[in-house]
């Protein structure tokens, strides 16, 4: 079975490249697709590229793909140019896209993001099952902010060969656009065990350091962690907090300055993996202060290394954490609630710690490896074997 | 007198500010030069010329040409102008590039002949320090908001070279002056000009009845700065006490997104429109079926849209974020409840809609007459002929 894993960009990110190369080791034959940002290059000799990159190699791919369409397929490329047509989508960047596809025509075609699935139901009519990934905010957020997603998504998911979601309740969003729950398969993120090391805390800090990390965007709900700093520092709670992936975020440096916490919150660019690991395993606490997610993968990491979690109950949070079992759990916008959770963290008995970390452990074992993601994943392909 | 004032852009039909500002001063017999950002087809605008900076927009090819040619006329018809630009650069050993590309962007500015060169915004005048000494100018600066309270948290440091010269500075607040003079800036080169309205336009509305359901209104950019999601929390709140309301925001930016999703997810999105950017017409007949006007903002140069719901005689409810504290007088013309906490503008609201009628009455009378008399465009004149007459 050759299934053709579409992220429209390559390399793809992170999470989903852990995927790929989990599918490749247990021998899936695999096609990707895409406008190359940087060259990609894989070790296994199961895995294609079809990438494009520059204007010239880009009309190179076109005039190669149109010939061999022309000579090979010819009816086939009749009927999608038609099809095309029909969207008014016969640009030359649409044919870039669609031809390779067309000509390398694999079994299946997994389709990584619900925004663009009207571009790509055209695959079934050549015999390609297409199987949706249901990830994040494209679910939780597009469709209920954007009126033109949410019609999209009515139209086309009924059609659409299989699903998987990042979640349970993402599930919940994709069966409220007519789909059955039974081509739904819930596939959580895994991680590779042997790169996150568990490591018991070994004594309790008299100063409790708070971790965040993530991207600049307001989904992750930066602010309303600003605000629980400031109850906290009301209360005299001795604190640090570092938040990851900001650099010069305008908003929370005002945020920051205006409530007096420069000596106590630090904004950190960047960091390479190994050093974010580190950074968890410092840390007493990860918060994750979103609204919205569909499973964050820090989360995940921090529960691995050991390091007790406090997150919002956004999007599938509550599938991974249960409140005062294996982490804390707090409801989205609300500092009052983040502030109390932090503040019993820090409260802990180092025995208590212990068992809460090792809980969170156990917890990523069981549900949250990548031997768990992939093999989901390979039974969500052969459920589409048996249906064909 | 001549008087050159840097701006981004020719100002929108809505800032009345700079429009009744401009006009205010060509009517006093003063030569008012606009300078502005990039490419514009005006020449005049309110009575003043504009003049544009020099675009780095285009073919690289031709902007390298027309860089030369801006360079070489400058240098030909000004070079003691130039010379006394360079000198002070190089005293702060500017590197030449820097330089060169700062007499490019400058070239406009450094070509006119002016008793006045005033940046309409602080930010305006981060490289152009120099400039008004080199061409025999006095300066001035204005700080609006943004330029004072946000943009040097990012840019700590940027003033330094602008506090070490002699400027007349217009702020728009007393709490502005208060935090120039902890600058070291003297009180007596700070002078405090808050905005102006058009009060003919926004005028009440004679026949105003109260609505069953509370309407609720805001203009501004959906910008973070505007505390818009703390106004939706707390409008969440009042919706948990069986509060009946309807809330509209006037405005577009790019935290639309963000602020829908707030709305849908605390479950008020029925009760709430987003009506993006409107025409002054419509603003004024949206105020005039408003019950409250709300400002919740994080931060706040003055407010003209409060000072317009004022003019009306629409009740207002503000953050307490520097300039909204001097805009609405609380409990007299209005209230200012603490910023960033959603339950103290719910209590706000709550505690207007127990106000009794003659109160509110009051309390609106108040507040027109009092825009009227501070706020007013010929006010605004008189303030900035004094701003450039008195040596």
């Amino acid at each position: 079975m050759k299934v053709a894993l579409y992220t429209g960009e390559l390399p793809p990110p992170v999470f989903i490249d852990r995927l790929i190369q989990g599918l490749a080791k247990e021998g899936v034959e695999l096609i990707l697709f895409g406008a190359m940002k940087k060259k990609v290059s894989y070790a296994f000799p199961t895995i294609t590229v079809v990438g494009y990159r520059g204007k010239m190699h880009k009309s190179w791919q076109l005039f190669k793909y149109t010939v061999l369409l022309l000579l090979f397929k010819a009816k086939a490329k009749k009927k999608l140019d038609k099809i095309l047509d029909q969207q008014e989508r016969s640009g030359t960047l649409q044919k870039l896209k669609c031809y390779p596809v067309l000509y390398h025509q694999p079994d299946v075609f997994h389709l990584q993001w619900a925004k663009s699935i009207g571009d790509w139901m055209w695959v079934q009519e050549f015999g390609m099952k297409l199987v949706l990934s249901a990830r994040g905010t494209h679910l939780t957020i597009s469709p209920k902010v954007y009126p033109k997603y949410a019609e999209s998504y009515a139209l086309h998911f009924s059609k659409v060969d299989a699903f998987h979601t990042v979640s349970k309740a993402i599930a919940k969003e994709v069966v409220s656009y007519g789909v059955s729950p039974e081509l739904i398969h819930v596939g959580y993120s895994g991680l590779n065990l042997k790169d996150f090391a568990f490591k018991v805390k070994a004594a309790s800090a008299k100063k409790i350091h708070i971790l965040s990390i993530g991207r600049a965007h307001w989904v992750k709900g930066y602010s309303y962690a600003i605000e629980a700093m400031c109850l906290l520092k009301k209360e005299q709670v001795s604190f640090s907090y570092t938040i990851i992936g900001l650099d010069a975020n305008e908003e929370l440096l005002f945020l920051r300055a205006q409530s007096g916490l420069e000596g106590c919150i630090q904004f950190e660019p960047y960091l390479s993996s190994d050093e974010v690991l580190e950074a968890i395993q410092q840390a007493d606490v990860l918060l994750l202060p979103s609204v919205e997610e569909g499973i964050a993968n820090v989360v995940l990491e921090a529960m691995a290394l050991g390091t007790v979690v406090v997150t919002t109950a956004c999007g599938g949070m509550t599938e991974v954490v249960t409140d005062g079992v294996n982490g804390f759990v707090v409801p989205v916008r609300d500092p009052k609630a983040i502030a109390a959770a932090l503040v019993k963290v820090s409260e802990l008995a180092l025995e208590d710690y212990q068992r809460m970390s090792k809980a969170a452990r156990s917890t990523i074992e069981k549900n949250f490896t990548e031997q768990q993601m992939v093999a989901a994943m390979q039974k969500l392909y052969q459920s589409l074997e048996t249906q064909a | 007198m001549r008087i050159g004032l840097v701006l981004p852009a020719i100002p929108a039909y809505s800032e009345t500010f700079f429009r009744s500002k401009i006009s205010g001063l060509v009517v006093n017999g003063h030569e008012v030069v606009l300078f502005v950002n990039g490419e514009t087809m005006e020449t005049h605008y309110c009575g003043a010329r504009v003049v544009s900076s020099f675009s780095t927009q285009g073919n690289s090819i031709l902007l390298l040409l027309r860089a030369k040619v801006t360079l070489f006329v400058l240098l030909v018809s000004h070079s003691k102008t130039v010379f006394r630009f360079v000198k002070s650069e190089r005293k702060e050993h500017t590197p030449w590039l820097t330089l060169i590309s700062r007499l490019l962007l400058n070239a406009a500015l450094l070509s006119e002949r002016l008793d006045w060169l005033h940046f309409g915004f602080a930010t305006m005048a981060l490289g152009r320090e120099h400039v008004a000494e080199a061409i025999g100018a006095k300066m001035a600066v204005s700080f609006r908001g943004f330029d004072y309270y946000v943009y040097p948290i990012k840019n700590s440091g940027c003033y330094s070279k602008l506090w070490s010269k002699t400027v007349r500075y217009h702020v728009l607040s007393e709490s502005m002056k208060l935090g120039l003079i902890s600058y070291g800036i003297p009180d007596s080169s700070i002078f405090i000009i808050p905005p102006a309205i058009d009060t003919a336009f926004f005028s009440p509305h004679p026949a105003f009845q109260p609505n069953k359901s509370l309407q609720i209104l805001t203009i501004g950019r959906l910008h973070w700065i505007k505390g818009l999601d703390y106004t939706l929390e707390a409008l969440a709140l009042l919706h948990l006490k069986g509060v009946a309301f309807h809330y509209t925001i006037i405005g577009t930016g790019q935290e639309e997104e963000r602020l829908r999703f707030t709305a849908h997810q605390l479950g008020i999105d029925p009760f709430v429109t987003f009506a993006g950017k409107q025409s002054s017409e419509y603003i004024k007949k949206q105020l005039e079926q408003t019950d409250v006007y709300v400002q919740y903002s994080i931060q706040e140069g003055f407010g003209n849209a409060v000072l317009e719901a004022q003019a009306m005689g629409v009740y207002c409810i503000v953050s307490d974020a520097e300039g909204l504290e001097e805009n609405v007088m609380h409990g007299n013309t209005g209230s200012v409840v603490p910023k960033r906490n959603p339950k103290a503008l719910a209590d706000g609201i709550k505690a207007f809609l127990g106000i009794a009628a003659i109160e509110k009455v009051k309390s609106s009378e108040q507040a027109i007459a009092r825009v009227k008399r501070d706020f007013s465009v010929e006010k605004q004149e008189l303030k900035f002929k004094a701003f450039y007459e008195n040596s």
